[in-house]
């Protein structure tokens, strides 16, 4: 078989699957339902795991319809291996989530599974593409499925809520992309990354192109919940039903930053000088880091408390793309997929505990977890590895992110960024399980509870092992990740092709064979291993002394400027438009002052 | 944030988007310039193809691709809004036994307009190739026209004639249309959504390969869905009712 059917396969597997399950759903048992949509998504699987393995010797380049370049209307897809990577986590994590959703909605109709299918397809459509506008629609699909997700617990308000405001603000976000695009095309009459990146080159930089960065860039940072764009995504994780969490905090959000990154090599690389992209990536990397890691501290609402610590590792995977050199984002594609496996086993570990408990309240689980036996012991292992243990993936991508900075302070930040992150989960854990500390008593109106969520499924016996199957391979994953050399190599070897946007020109639009790369340093360091430990052992400072000493004399000291940030997330979209907008203009300045 | 601070932050925002956005449109290139690349590349493909709206070839055929993922949005769309709009655990479906009465005049007109509309619609959908128009315009004309049946007759009759599972399994069968067409092209030509059917000549019904064929599938597709949206959102407002 051509290797070039895989990428438009990778797209059409999904949809043919949603679409017998969406024609099938009123007449057939729900079982049939389950294995038509897990059937397709191990088909998905296969066909990128297969396009992954073709990516080594080059890209994969398709132009749809048989429309060649010479007759240059049609649309490109390339696939690289960070491009097939990406449409392959997808494509697992979708899988998992369908396992884990096989008892979990328990009166759930056929309606979750075609929007998650879809909403697959919108990924790996999103990752394969090598076509501005084809990006756009992609990230469309992946949206209005995700609304739709998001929303799906009607009977609450709340629930609705985060849906709504996840789809005014992220629509926002992808109207000032649409014009961004318009404006493109009107100075250069091309929709494709790599037409648009060589008539631009031509033509240099000017005001105009840099409207069209910023305005592209808002719809993908708003995806990559960078700060200020992110204020979406912990209410849309706090209601989300648990597996849907899996996908966006696991690979949804991650593809916001690989789109910032794809974008501005291939399409503006030519007229965007490397400084100023590094100078305005770091800051905003920094920002989101440091948000999300003193709001991650700061949760008591379990899914809460995740998608801050999802915010500030997006913001830590920035600061590594940032370098804009091969290990810089090698080292952030490898912490993208190890925080995808455990930072997804974490999600599904907390819908055990609201399954079970009805419950997702860190103070009101106090000592209810004694009895856990999964999440027990499974539930701390899974913050150390958020915190960066070796030899989780998560610790690898870490240890290349940090050296690929060369910078001791931006080091410190991983360090400390992951530790807090683990240590708050850990510190909920703690709580939790071992009733550890005295019993916290907060009475902080600023902070949002977490026990008025709806229970998803009722297991009081047993957890059913269709959900502890789903945790085990998400966090057997993490780890792989970090243990199995091949990967890292892989994606060393992606992010080099990745940034030769000459040789991707070349082969998309010419058919000039992909030069072969070197490797590059991706291995486990001894000095990456220690910062990896130093970080596990913050974190479990951390989660003992957050313990004993509670959220609440912390706060007595820091009251008034956590009372500012935590008012910042007031909930009202309004808010949250008027700082996309602030974020644009900042956007706009930090590509001119660096 | 209060009002005012929400405010300030906005304007603060807004002025640097409107500079750099007006700075940007003052060197976009003069309207109705002469130099358009893309068009001088589409039409001669269209024209090549036997497809005169060049619009529905770039739709169908050039970028086939980007259609299929729009047809995908819409269905997702839909579908995510029948979950949302589902009744929930304590609601449920109630006719009310009174119905208003409708005007004569109103009757006599939808009665009248009902075939004419869907023969329109079903005119726009398949001369999509040919003239202005397409499986999108004219699945929406289709999927209004259907309902006259409750503006001139009753909603007890719109639900008789318009069985909601037919019309979600049609959805299906339209957009899987797509994607079948696609998987066509890729086995006969090698190559996803490849305009392998015969071409024909210009301006014939039957011609344009493919795009004849993607309008009718999206045709069918947009019809189906936009009936299952407005029925979802008519139960809403007509029959889905509270129980204690």
């Amino acid at each position: 078989m051509d290797p070039s059917w895989l990428p438009p396969l990778g797209i059409a597997i999904p949809l043919a699957g949603a679409c017998v399950v969406l024609a099938l759903a009123k007449f057939v048992p729900r079982l049939v339902v389950d294995i038509v949509a897990m059937v397709t998504a191990v088909v998905a699987v296969g066909a990128m795991s297969m396009l992954l393995a073709f990516t080594a010797a080059g890209r994969v380049v398709t132009w749809v319809g048989g429309w060649t370049p010479d007759h240059g209307v049609g649309i490109v897809l390339a696939a690289d291996p960070i491009g097939a990577g990406f449409a392959l986590l997808a494509c697992v994590l979708t899988a998992c989530a369908l396992i884990y959703t096989w008892r979990y909605f328990d009166d759930a109709e056929a309606h979750v599974h075609v929007l998650i299918l879809l909403f697959m397809a919108g990924m790996v459509g999103f990752s394969l593409t090598a076509d501005l506008f084809d990006l756009f629609v992609f990230l469309e699909l992946m949206s209005a499925t995700a609304y739709a997700l998001t929303g799906h617990k009607i009977e609450e308000p709340r629930s609705v809520q985060g849906g709504f405001t996840f789809g005014v603000v992220t629509s926002l976000g992808a109207y000032f992309s649409l014009a961004g695009i318009g404006i493109l095309y009107a100075r250069t009459g091309q929709l494709g990354m790599p037409q648009i990146g060589t008539a631009l080159a031509g033509h240099g930089m000017d005001a105009l192109v840099l409207a069209a960065l910023v305005l592209v860039l808002t719809g993908l940072l708003v995806k990559a919940a960078v700060v200020p764009f992110h204020f979406w995504l912990a209410d849309a994780h706090a209601v989300a039903p648990t597996p849907v969490c899996v996908l966006f905090s696991g690979v949804m959000a991650p593809l916001g930053l690989y789109g910032v990154l794809r974008v501005t090599t291939t399409v503006f690389g030519g007229v965007l000088p490397a400084a100023s992209a590094h100078g305005t990536f770091v800051v905003l990397g920094i920002a989101t880091a440091v948000v999300g890691a003193v709001l991650c501290l700061m949760q008591r609402h379990l899914k809460r408390m995740l998608a801050y610590s999802t915010i500030a590792h997006l913001g830590l995977f920035l600061i590594a793309m940032a370098t804009l050199t091969a290990s810089g984002v090698a080292g952030a594609v490898v912490y993208v997929f190890g925080h995808a496996g455990v930072k997804g086993a974490l999600f599904l570990m907390v819908g055990v505990l609201l399954a079970r408990k009805g419950n997702v309240d860190e103070f009101a689980l106090f000592c209810e977890g004694r009895d856990e036996r999964l999440t027990k012991w499974l539930l701390p292992l899974g913050a150390l590895a958020l915190a960066g243990l070796p030899p989780f993936g998560t610790g690898l991508g870490k240890a290349i992110s940090e050296e690929s900075t060369e910078s001791v302070a931006l080091t410190a930040l991983f360090v400390l960024v992951s530790a807090a992150t683990g240590g708050a989960v850990l510190r909920a854990s703690l709580r939790i399980h071992f009733g550890l500390g005295p019993p916290p008593d907060d009475t902080d109106r600023d902070t949002t509870k977490g026990e008025g969520e709806e229970q998803e499924g009722r297991f009081p016996n047993r957890v059913p092992a269709t959900m502890v199957a789903a945790i085990a391979v998400l966090l057997t994953g993490g780890l792989l990740v970090g243990v199995v050399p091949q990967v890292a190599e892989a994606m060393g070897v992606g992010a080099q092709r990745f940034l030769d946007r000459n040789g991707f020109i070349a082969q998309a639009m010419h058919g000039v064979a992909a030069a072969p790369v070197g490797g590059i340093e991706t291995a486990w360091t001894w000095s990456g291993v220690a910062l990896g430990l130093l970080s596990a052992v913050l974190a479990v400072a951390i989660g003992f002394v957050g313990v004993h000493f509670g959220l609440g004399r912390l706060r007595g000291a820091l009251k008034a400027p956590l009372h500012v940030v935590h008012r910042l997330h007031s909930g009202h979209v309004g808010d949250y438009a008027a700082w996309l907008v602030l974020g644009m203009t900042a956007v706009g300045a930090l590509f001119v002052i660096t | 944030m209060s009002r005012r601070a929400r405010w300030v932050v906005f304007w603060l925002g807004g002025l640097g988007v409107a500079v750099l956005f007006v700075l940007a449109v003052l060197r976009l290139p003069e309207f109705g310039g002469l130099v358009h690349p893309y068009r001088d590349l589409s039409v001669p493909a269209a024209m090549g193809r036997s497809s005169p709206n060049v619009v529905s070839s770039i739709n169908f055929d050039q970028r086939a691709l980007d259609t299929l993922g729009e047809e995908t949005i819409l269905l997702g769309s839909v579908v995510g809004a029948a979950a949302l709009l589902r009744p929930s655990k304590d609601e449920k479906e109630q006719l009310a036994k009174e119905e208003g009465r409708v005007l004569e005049a109103t009757k006599l007109l939808g009665y009248l307009l009902l075939p004419v509309t869907l023969i329109l619609g079903a005119d726009v959908v398949t001369h999509g190739h040919l003239t202005p128009g397409g499986g999108f315009q004219g699945g929406v004309v289709l999927a209004t026209g259907l309902h006259l049946l409750y503006v001139a007759g009753s909603y007890r009759m719109l639900r008789r004639l318009r069985p909601v599972s037919w019309y979600e399994m049609a959805e299906a069968a339209g957009a899987g249309a797509f994607v079948v067409l696609g998987f066509v092209g890729l086995f006969l030509a090698g190559s996803f959504l490849a305009n392998v059917l015969p071409w024909g000549t210009l301006g014939d019904l039957f011609s344009s390969g493919s795009v004849f064929a993607l309008n009718v599938a999206v045709g069918a597709e947009v019809t189906s869905g936009v009936v299952v949206l407005l029925a979802r959102f008519l139960a809403q407002a007509l029959s889905v009712r509270e129980v204690k």
